[in-house]
């Protein structure tokens, strides 16, 4: 064996074995790249399914039984579907399997992830699990409307809509998915801790892979509690085992389950679930960190609290899960300690909006596209961020629970906010992709459109929470306590929903029109230091690097630095390459 | 702990840029991501185990659990079958230290000798918990007639697809040495597959000590846990 076999793929010297046929360059590519498209546009068509979904959704809310394609069934069915795919099947493959895959190799200097094989193996399967998914759409019964969270006993007693093929192939899709999200999450942290080209520190990685690898370490220690309960579930559906099932009488039929336990399917799900928000939160964390940096011409402010705060979130955010669980009835001093937890995963959360802020103050900020969507970005996840606060308290969640307030929560925290952070990323990333920009006006349209859409989304429905407008309610029929405004107010929701949908699709058309006829961006446009605007390609090809891999000599934030002629220093400038300002250079002689 | 070292790094400050060179690594290998990435598999594979223990010791005491050894009917109150598959999988993984020890030897015929043991206990072992799994169903211990009979069945279930999936892997070790003849390479993968053998093999001791354990044991370990 010779020495180049046994040194890792990111390591290798280009020997331009480049994929030359269509089959291998773009369908059963290993290139990081093409596997990160593939995993984006998948991510986007089932995302696009999901928020058709949530319009159906809302006209149902906002203007009951004028549409007679909605039946209570078919609703259910639309919020769990809604609800699964846009966590699992966009947010966490989008962020993780599209930019987790472009990044990582090109940001931390590596020719590839480190087993480009399974790279591509986990997409497959990533696309199988979609698969699955969907076509609960076309079976008897239809998709499952147990809700996104699974409950059972319901999830699987027939009076659910999809009790019978429908909860089975999401069961099947997510443990395909698990398998996926590990090949891909090993890939990951391997190429992370064991490709990083030299002089690639852990303390000189943008914080960006920072989040990406701690959100990876997340997804595969907390994908396993899924995992376990899908397994545990499909046994108790198809094989006739009690492991969740109590004993229970249904449409008046007694069942053979005893003894099982519905709350410990709430324990397990939430051991996952919770981590979940920080799988998908702790990259878009990482990422709003650089473009806010990039944009603002300005190094990160606090950069090592910055990651030591990310780090800590992970680890405490495998100890606040059951704040999800406060009405299942559980020992007082147990929600005490649920809550306070809560609390303080809270303060390393706030450290990092400070430092977002700080970053900004006196900055020379460039209120570009990606800069606006990171903006908005801190204002949607402080938003979200303190209504978590006030849910995490038992007593105020126990009245506010399963309401439109919890509904307008997590949505600001955990799909506006990483949506937001995606959109800024995509505009801010598209040139290295395509060497082209996104077009500017139709960005600006597409940012207001959706931030203050989404404001005239969800600021009302925290307001018809308060007004004890439950959740997951096909019509709320004769409620006293609810007024007729709310109705009202519910109508203003959904148009302003449709009209947030109806910029989405703007947004896609400007994807599509800019990848062929956008501006051409040139080599780095944005100015900025991290290593993968640094190729010898531009944008990059396969390999990454040409002949050599790169040597980094900095960290990512070298921006605005005093006398030093360009307002950024990439991190593979060398010393000698930096070049000053003469001027500066003088009156610093002449000061000495 | 290096990593918290690395942490403690000031980046931006000019001295950190000076000891580059201190901080800079070596040129890292396939066979260090690979152990990178098995060692966080591993890591997912205990999460998994850890937290099917955590159900089952919960429902241990429930009404209605019937623990599979204590009387002299229960199937396990005499494990000898299970101890005769523990032996297997035991001889398995230390003949796959042998397949290693010998590959960095070159010594062909005992490398070919060792490998052919590891597959040939590897599916005694497999087929010793198929035979468990039927002689249970003959006794009328149903996958869904107890708890502890669903558990059986599922954590032993989970613990034998993580054996096959070895072994496919495994498989792929000798087509490929078969190809090439290459020494160093099969031993490379070989340190791997054992490491992923011992983790199977503790894995399975874990498992057989739990699921055999009586009524009163449970009792005392749900005491201890705080169920």
């Amino acid at each position: 064996m010779t020495e180049i076999e046994n040194i890792a793929v990111a390591d290798q010297v280009d020997q331009s074995s480049h994929p030359s046929s269509f089959l291998s360059k773009y369908i059963w590519s290993q290139d990081h790249k093409v596997i990160a498209i593939q995993y984006s546009i998948t991510a986007i068509a089932v995302g696009l399914i999901a928020l058709i979904l949530s319009g159906i959704m809302r006209l149902q809310l906002g203007f009951p039984n004028e549409f007679s394609f909605i039946d209570p069934s078919s609703y259910l069915q639309f919020v769990t579907m809604h609800g699964m795919i846009m966590v699992i099947y966009l947010l966490t493959a989008l962020l993780l399997g599209g930019f987790g895959n472009y990044l990582i190799p090109l940001m931390v200097g590596a020719r590839d992830m480190v087993f480009p094989y399974l790279n591509m193996l986990s997409y497959w399967t990533y696309l199988l699990s979609v698969l699955v998914l969907v076509s609960s759409f076309f079976v008897s019964g239809g998709p499952t409307g147990a809700g996104w969270t699974l409950y059972p006993p319901q999830a699987i007693l027939s009076g659910t809509p999809g009790a019978d093929a429908g909860i089975l192939l999401m069961l099947i899709s997510l443990t395909i998915f698990i398998v996926a999200f590990t090949m891909g999450g090993l890939n990951y942290v391997s190429t992370i801790l064991q490709a990083r080209a030299k002089g690639m520190t852990l303390m000189r990685m943008p914080l960006t892979i920072w989040g990406i690898f701690v959100g990876t370490i997340l997804g595969l220690l907390a994908f396993p509690a899924l995992l376990v309960s899908a397994i545990m579930m499909i046994f108790d559906k198809v094989v006739g085992t009690s492991f969740f099932m109590p004993a229970i009488l249904s449409l008046g039929e007694t069942l053979n389950h005893s003894g099982g336990s519905p709350i410990l399917f709430q324990h397990l799900f939430w051991f996952f679930g919770h981590p979940e928000v920080y799988i998908v939160a702790l990259p878009a964390f990482g990422m709003v960190s650089d473009v806010i940096a990039v944009h603002a011409r300005k190094n990160i402010f606090g950069y090592r609290m910055m990651v030591l705060a990310i780090v800590a979130i992970g680890g405490l955010s495998f100890v606040v899960w059951a704040h999800h669980m406060y009405v299942s009835g559980m020992n007082p001093y147990f929600g005490f300690f649920f809550a306070t937890t809560t609390l303080i995963i809270a303060i390393p959360t706030a450290l990092k909006v400070y430092n977002w802020l700080l970053t900004l103050w006196r900055g020379n900020i460039h209120l570009t596209v990606p800069m606006l969507f990171a903006i908005g970005f801190i204002f949607t996840f402080t938003h979200g961020g303190l209504t978590g606060l006030m849910l995490g308290n038992v007593v105020i969640d126990l009245p506010l629970s399963d309401t439109f307030f919890v509904v307008a929560h997590f949505h600001m925290v955990m799909g506006v906010s990483p949506i937001m952070v995606l959109f800024a990323a995509i505009y801010h990333w598209f040139p290295l992709l395509t060497g082209r920009f996104l077009n500017n006006k139709l960005g600006k349209f597409h940012f207001w459109g959706t931030f203050l859409g989404t404001y005239a989304i969800y600021l009302p429905m925290h307001y018809l929470g308060f007004l004890g407008v439950p959740r997951r309610y096909f019509a709320m029929g004769e409620t006293d306590f609810i007024p007729e405004s709310a109705q009202t107010l519910n109508a203003g929701i959904t148009v302003s929903a449709i009209i947030v949908g109806l910029v989405q699709l703007v947004f896609i058309a400007n994807l599509i029109w800019s990848t062929f006829k956008g501006k051409k961006s040139g080599r780095n446009p944005w100015q900025a230091t991290s290593l993968e605007w640094q190729t010898a390609q531009f944008p990059p090809g396969h390999g990454n690097w040409g002949e050599q891999l790169p040597q980094v000599h900095r960290w990512a934030y070298d921006f605005s630095v005093p006398q030093v002629k360009d307002d950024f220093i990439p991190q593979n400038f060398s010393p000698e390459e930096v070049e000053y300002l003469v001027s500066d250079q003088n009156n610093t002689k002449e000061k000495k | 702990m290096q990593i918290f070292k690395s942490l403690q790094i000031k980046p931006w400050l000019p001295q950190e840029l000076e000891d580059e060179k201190n901080l800079i690594s070596s040129v890292l290998n396939r066979d260090k991501a690979a152990t990178t990435a098995l060692k966080f598999f591993l890591a997912v594979v205990t999460v998994i185990f850890f937290l099917f223990t955590i159900t089952f010791l919960q429902r241990t005491q429930s009404f209605d659990f019937q623990a599979l050894s204590g009387e002299p009917w229960l199937p396990f109150t005499n494990a000898d079958i299970l101890w005769q598959n523990s032996a297997y999988l035991l001889v398995a993984s230390i003949s796959i230290i042998l397949a290693k020890k010998f590959t960095e030897l070159e010594n062909f015929k005992g490398v070919i000798i060792s490998l052919t043991a590891t597959a040939l206990f590897t599916l005694l072992f497999i087929g010793g918990q198929v035979q468990v799994w039927q002689q249970l169903n003959q006794s009328g211990f149903y996958i869904y007639a107890n708890p502890a009979n669903s558990y059986y069945f599922l954590l032993t279930g989970v613990h034998a697809l993580h054996i096959v999936a070895g072994v496919l892997v495994f498989i792929r070790c000798i087509w490929h040495f078969s190809l090439n003849l290459s020494y160093q390479r099969l031993a490379s993968r070989l340190k791997l597959c054992a490491l992923y053998w011992h983790f199977l093999l503790f894995i399975w001791l874990f498992l057989f000590f739990l699921l055999t354990s009586d009524a009163e044991t449970f009792k005392t370990i749900a005491l201890f846990c705080g169920f």
